[in-house]
């Protein structure tokens, strides 16, 4: 699989969401109205606390807006490149027994699990916002945004990406042992983990932040590293947290999803009836 | 035409079932079959059905085993723990926050023990999204009533299981639960009937966008949380925005009974906008599922 052929699996699937996008613009408009509102509904709360109360825990109010930008920006790069045909929430494919669909596809699994997500058209709005967001409150921080500053801003969110996919995966695999119970366990290691992803940590008590950082790494997700980003990484921890948890966690969650797989290889499903009709 | 075969078999269907039901009723087989021992009258039987319909909504949260219910408990500890140390955070330095902390801690603490009952979601969006929702027609009971005791009898192991212990467990967390107002209890009532309201003008919102039941489902979710000020209590809002929110119809929701509960607002005026709502969005939820029955049909459900 080279560079170039994996480019034209982006393209491919871009194509195709234009083509959604195009063929009932209706239904789009109001998926891309409806993204806008969610994001925006989802971190106005916090801001305008932050904004009443001048700051919350020690942090300025632009920092809590550029947390919650930062956050944005995470999903949105989530909403971007793994939110169609569930390669994030894959514990929805393993439990509808449509895993092995894609093994007999001409495209390695990895390849697969990494493009068919891609929705370049229906679903940017929400980084986009975000990245509207963060230049906000970059420019009332008074930041200098130098280019090593936008990489670094870069590597984060991708290093946080691969903790919100490290920890779905991780949870997936019990999807391949028990197909019913599991099929939705993707949904609640992202969504309830990110629930707390908008709060800012700061000013809590250590015995709540460390659990928040490492059992239910949900301060990881925008808390850490956006006070990494301001230069001042909480608990006096290294800023390469986040980088550390993730190859642990993506280690992990290799070795378990593995396992997992060759269960249901050797197994099967048990969600498909003699006929095809799914349970 | 396969569509107007389809309608026409619904319809023969619906009638069968209606024949069935009124002669079932003449020979007290009706009776028979819902409660074999039972001898009351017609009455008795058709609130019956109502119940029987929640106590099976109750047992299907426990069909897996009671052991199911916890992962459901630990995610509503994971939301409260933490949004309760946040508001310790910003009201830690005695900020004038129009409330006091212990307060602040009652309007939250208790918002994660009705969660079910302040955002009323009853199953009429999915259904309609699985093809289910057509079955009601079939039945002898409304589908408004169907839906609401379905909905109210699926409460009843997350209240039994979370809520009751840890109303219990309260005062030894310094966490009052008495009601600043008795006005509490009917401001809860009507938060709930609305709740409902809201629910079935969401799902005719959802017929009406032929089946975009994700859309409907982050709007809503985006605007309720936001709106019902069940998460943020409407008084800490910056620029005076609290006593705007509290007029819209989504401020009548869960912020209505919490802040009458927590002493944070007067129970008349926030009783009399959550009528006002009831009286509003109630003919309009009836209309506007009347209307879009016909669709329903044509489109599926």
């Amino acid at each position: 699989m080279t560079f170039k052929r994996l480019m034209r699996l982006y393209a491919l699937y871009a194509k195709m969401d234009f083509a959604w996008l195009l063929r009932d613009a209706w239904f789009a408009v109001l998926a891309i109205v409806s993204e806008w509102i969610s994001n925006i509904a989802a971190i106005t709360g916090v801001f305008l606390l932050a904004w009443r109360f001048d700051g919350i825990g020690g942090m300025d109010k632009f920092e809590v807006l550029l947390m919650l930008a930062y956050y944005t920006v995470v999903t949105g790069v989530f909403q971007l490149f793994f939110a169609s045909n569930n390669t994030g929430h894959i514990s929805r494919r393993i439990g509808h027994g449509q895993f092995e669909h894609m093994l007999v596809q001409p495209v390695p699994l990895a390849v697969q699990l990494l493009t068919e997500g891609f929705i370049p058209f229906s679903g940017s709005s929400k980084l986009i916002s975000g990245v509207v967001i963060m230049c906000i409150a970059v420019a009332k921080l008074g930041l200098p945004v130098t280019w090593w500053w936008v990489l670094s801003v870069a590597g984060n969110v991708a290093v946080t990406i691969a903790i919100i996919l490290g920890q779905s995966y991780l949870y997936s695999s019990l999807a391949f042992y028990a197909p019913v119970q599991a099929e939705e366990i993707s949904t609640y290691a992202i969504d309830n983990v990110g629930y707390i992803s908008s709060f800012p940590l700061s000013g809590m008590p250590v015995y709540m932040q460390l659990p928040l950082i490492t059992v239910i790494p949900s301060g990881l997700l925008a808390w850490f590293p956006t006070l990494a980003l301001l230069g001042k990484p909480p608990l006096g921890l290294p800023g390469a947290l986040p980088l550390l948890f993730a190859v642990v966690l993506a280690a992990l969650a290799s070795i378990l999803f593995r396992k997992g797989f060759r269960y249901y290889v050797q197994k099967g499903t048990n969600r498909y009836l003699a006929w095809g009709h799914r349970r | 035409m396969p569509l107007t075969a389809t309608c026409e078999g619904l319809h023969k269907q619906a009638v069968i079932s209606g024949e069935l039901n009124a002669l079932c009723g003449q020979n007290g087989l009706h009776r028979a079959f819902l409660r074999p021992n039972d001898e009351g009258d017609e009455e008795t039987m058709y609130i019956l059905r109502y119940m029987k319909t929640a106590r099976m909504a109750m047992l299907g949260q426990t069909n897996g085993g009671l052991l199911y219910l916890i992962p459901g408990i630990l995610l509503k500890l994971f939301h409260l723990v933490p949004l309760m140390f946040l508001w310790r955070t910003v009201l830690a330095d005695g900020v004038d926050a129009g409330m006091s902390m212990g307060q602040m801690m009652t309007y939250t603490y208790l918002s994660a023990l009705l969660s079910d009952m302040l955002a009323v979601s009853t199953v009429a969006t999915l259904w309609c999204y699985e093809g289910q929702l057509l079955d009601l027609f079939l039945r002898p009971m409304g589908i408004f009533g169907h839906l609401v005791v379905q909905t109210a009898g699926g409460w009843v192991p997350m209240l039994l299981s979370f809520s009751l212990p840890m109303a219990a467990i309260a005062p030894l967390l310094g966490i009052s639960m008495v009601p600043a107002s008795a006005w509490f209890f009917p401001s809860l009532l009507l938060c709930v009937s609305l709740g409902f309201a809201i629910d079935f003008l969401f799902a005719c919102l959802m017929i009406r966008l032929k089946n975009s039941n994700w859309l409907i489902h982050v709007i809503r979710n985006a605007v309720t949380a936001l709106f019902s000020g069940s998460l943020i209590p409407f008084s800490l809002l910056p620029f005076g925005l609290g006593p705007i929110l509290a007029l819209q119809p989504f401020g009548s929701l869960g912020g209505a009974p919490l802040s009458i509960f927590a002493g944070i607002a007067g129970p008349g005026r926030v009783v009399l906008l959550q009528l006002f709502w009831n009286a509003v969005l109630w003919p309009a939820a009836v209309l506007a599922f009347g209307k879009s029955q016909e669709r329903l049909m044509s489109y599926g459900g």
